[in-house]
């Protein structure tokens, strides 16, 4: 690892979603329930609408991060939720390909923040907590019912995973 | 039945844009379509809803580009409440807008239209990527683009407000304003982006231009519309993202038509197709011909290429400089080559950087009158300012209280959506002869595509993967052959 620590390890929260396109905002809606009951000095917890490259912006700069966010997958169903690191991401993809500037992976976006010297969470320091969601093209600031009765889990999850350090 | 060939994003969200190739009985290319995923209920969303929210809700419809929605929301309340911010209130918005290109426009070049260039059309997949870019450029280039991207992004924030989306605009203004030592400092930032502007182009130069392999592919045919161009331009017709009239030129470069944002619905209407969920813009006066190229068709394009084909001229001299220069070595005005855009794009954040300086030089820009309340009773407002991807409209109406009764947004992937199919098209038939299809031509075709950055509409996130799956299919329907990239 780069450096040594002058300060306790920075843990930040991200909550991911687009919060007008109903599930999509589940990230966002299980983050402002955990910032609620948890104030600690060294976790930072920030709500944010983007990926890839601009998602690595919000990141570099913590030693650890856990992302919160809606994921469509072929085999859930909405409200399962999942506890994933960045191999399981990895498997999902073969290469740094790109058709857009919004298209860039998580894993590739931190390998490519690694290369460039940017101090971003190590693959043991990142976790993703994801909620299989059901419609992310409607316009609603509410989540479906499903994916609605699976924030309290969610929220468990994350908490579960601050305490664990 | 034809062969069917699909370039099909598969995304967590499930409905990313879509390409679809049709391919005759012969095999050769017949048609190709492209469709976007219809997100529902805008409107239904909006209506109901103080006009104020805007600036607010619509930076989430794109995650891509917040700002420029934001910009054109807020330009949209100025003119439902018909009144004009302050001079101050103006150059800070300008400053963030700018500040935004060239933010964005270098993390385009270097993250997508750098794989294609910087490493080449024909290299392996594996280094057509951004780490491929890196190897080629060095460290210390990919460094600089991080370190200017991330001072624009701190001027953003401390103008606008917030980390990803700013939330600055009012109607009639902005709600903070700059200190002196944030001058100096943003000052410091800007000149360092006209050096690295001027880098870039540079980098361009000796990678791409001197190759003549490039060049000629930049210039042929298969890559190539005779289009219509639109683009925001100033009094004395020069780029202006944050302000000005619409300008619209045709293939032969002449003027075809200008006007004011409140007149754009007297000159664009939008045609439908069966389909595609997404409406295809064409300008009225000439008419709605199909995806066809020329002077008898309705279909423009927008964007950087299309920005600099509509202006006289850029504002700022080293962007001028290198405007007659990309004019000169390109044939002249106008540019009809698709991929010219990726340098069209380094010039105009040439330009954004040099506008930069200029905005933090005026000592205005400190001065404390930031907004103009309104006292106008609101009824209609239209928005519109030109976004990395090109031309951004916001317009909407409401009653008496401000209380919203109808939006429209037409997006710059909605201006360049006809364009886009055509493109795709005019590249698949170039390039598929007989049914055979290579990982190497998709690619071809894909560059075709990427040129025009499309903006799917829709937050993106970080989980997953964006892989690109063709499907080669026989005339009955049957699947030949998958190949799956990314």
């Amino acid at each position: 690892m780069a450096g040594t620590r002058k300060h306790a390890p920075q843990t930040l929260v991200v909550g991911l979603g687009n919060p007008i396109l109903t599930d999509d905002g589940v990230g966002i809606h299980v983050l402002r329930e955990v910032a609620a009951r948890c104030q600690r000095e060294d976790v930072t917890f920030v709500e944010a609408s983007a990926g890839g490259l601009r998602l690595l912006d919000t990141i570099a700069g913590y030693d650890c991060a856990i992302i919160v966010d809606a994921v469509q997958t072929r085999a859930g169903k909405p409200g399962d939720v999942y506890r994933l690191c960045l191999d399981d991401l990895r498997a999902w993809q073969t290469s740094f390909y790109s058709v857009s500037t919004h298209s860039l992976s998580l894993p590739d976006a931190l390998a490519l923040g690694r290369s460039l010297g940017l101090a971003v969470p190590g693959d043991d320091a990142l976790v993703v907590i994801a909620v299989a969601v059901e419609d992310v093209l409607t316009f609603s600031e509410a989540c479906t019912a499903a994916v609605a009765a699976a924030i309290p889990r969610a929220v468990e999850a994350v908490l579960a995973e601050l305490i664990g350090g | 039945m034809a062969q069917r060939i699909t370039i099909d994003p598969i995304t967590r969200l499930e409905g990313h844009g879509k390409i679809e190739i049709f391919l005759d009985e012969a095999g050769d290319v017949e048609r190709a379509f492209f469709q976007v995923p219809e997100l529902r209920g805008f409107e239904k969303f909006c209506e109901g809803r103080p006009a104020e929210e805007m600036p607010r809700i619509t930076p989430r419809i794109c995650g891509v580009c917040p700002t420029a929605h934001h910009m054109a929301s807020t330009k949209a309340l100025d003119d439902l409440w018909k009144v004009e911010p302050p001079r101050t209130a103006k150059l800070l918005r300008e400053l963030i807008y700018t500040a935004f290109m060239v933010e964005d426009h270098n993390l385009h070049f270097f993250f997508l239209g750098g794989p294609d260039f910087v490493v080449g059309p024909q290299a392996p997949a594996a280094e057509r990527n951004i780490l491929g870019v890196i190897a080629r450029v060095g460290l210390d280039v990919a460094g600089e683009v991080i370190r200017v991207r991330k001072e624009c992004r701190e001027i953003i924030q401390t103008l606008g407000g917030k980390v990803i989306h700013p939330v600055c605009g009012l109607p009639g203004g902005v709600s903070r304003g700059m200190s002196e030592e944030e001058r100096e400092r943003f000052a410091r930032t800007a000149q360092s982006a006209v050096a690295f502007a001027q880098f870039a182009l540079q980098i361009l130069d000796d990678v791409v231009l001197k190759n003549k392999e490039y060049v000629d592919l930049i210039l042929s045919d298969t890559y190539s519309h005779r289009t219509y161009y639109m683009g925001l331009v100033d009094e004395h017709n020069r780029v202006n993202f944050y302000d000005g009239n619409v300008r619209v030129v045709g293939p032969d470069g002449k003027e075809a038509a200008r006007f004011a944002p409140g007149e754009y619905v007297h000159y664009i209407r939008e045609h439908v197709e069966p389909w595609s969920y997404i409406t295809f813009p064409y300008l009225k006066s000439v008419g709605w011909k199909g995806f066809v190229d020329g002077a008898e068709s309705g279909v423009y394009r927008v964007a950087p290429l299309a920005r600099l084909n509509v202006a006289d001229g850029m504002a700022t001299p080293l962007a001028q400089q290198a405007y007659e220069r990309m004019y000169e070595v390109l044939g002249g005005k106008p540019v009809h080559a698709t991929l010219a855009t990726h340098w069209a794009r380094l010039i105009e954040a040439l330009y954004a950087a040099e506008r930069m300086v200029e905005l933090l030089e005026d000592a205005e820009i400190t001065s404390e009158h930031i907004r103009n309340v309104p006292t106008e009773t609101p009824s209609e407002g239209v928005g519109i300012v030109e976004a990395p991807r090109g031309t951004l409209i916001h317009h909407y109406q409401t009653d008496e209280r401000g209380i919203l009764t109808g939006v429209n947004l037409i997006v710059a992937t909605n201006h360049n959506a006809a364009p886009i199919a055509m493109s795709v098209e005019k590249a698949a038939r170039g390039l598929i002869k007989g049914g055979q299809v290579s990982d190497g031509l998709l690619n071809m075709i894909e560059m075709a595509f990427r040129a025009y950055d499309p903006c799917h509409a829709c937050a993106t996130h970080a989980l997953g993967k964006t892989p690109l799956v063709v499907e080669l299919r026989a005339a009955d329907g049957t699947l030949l052959e998958r190949i799956e990239r990314g």
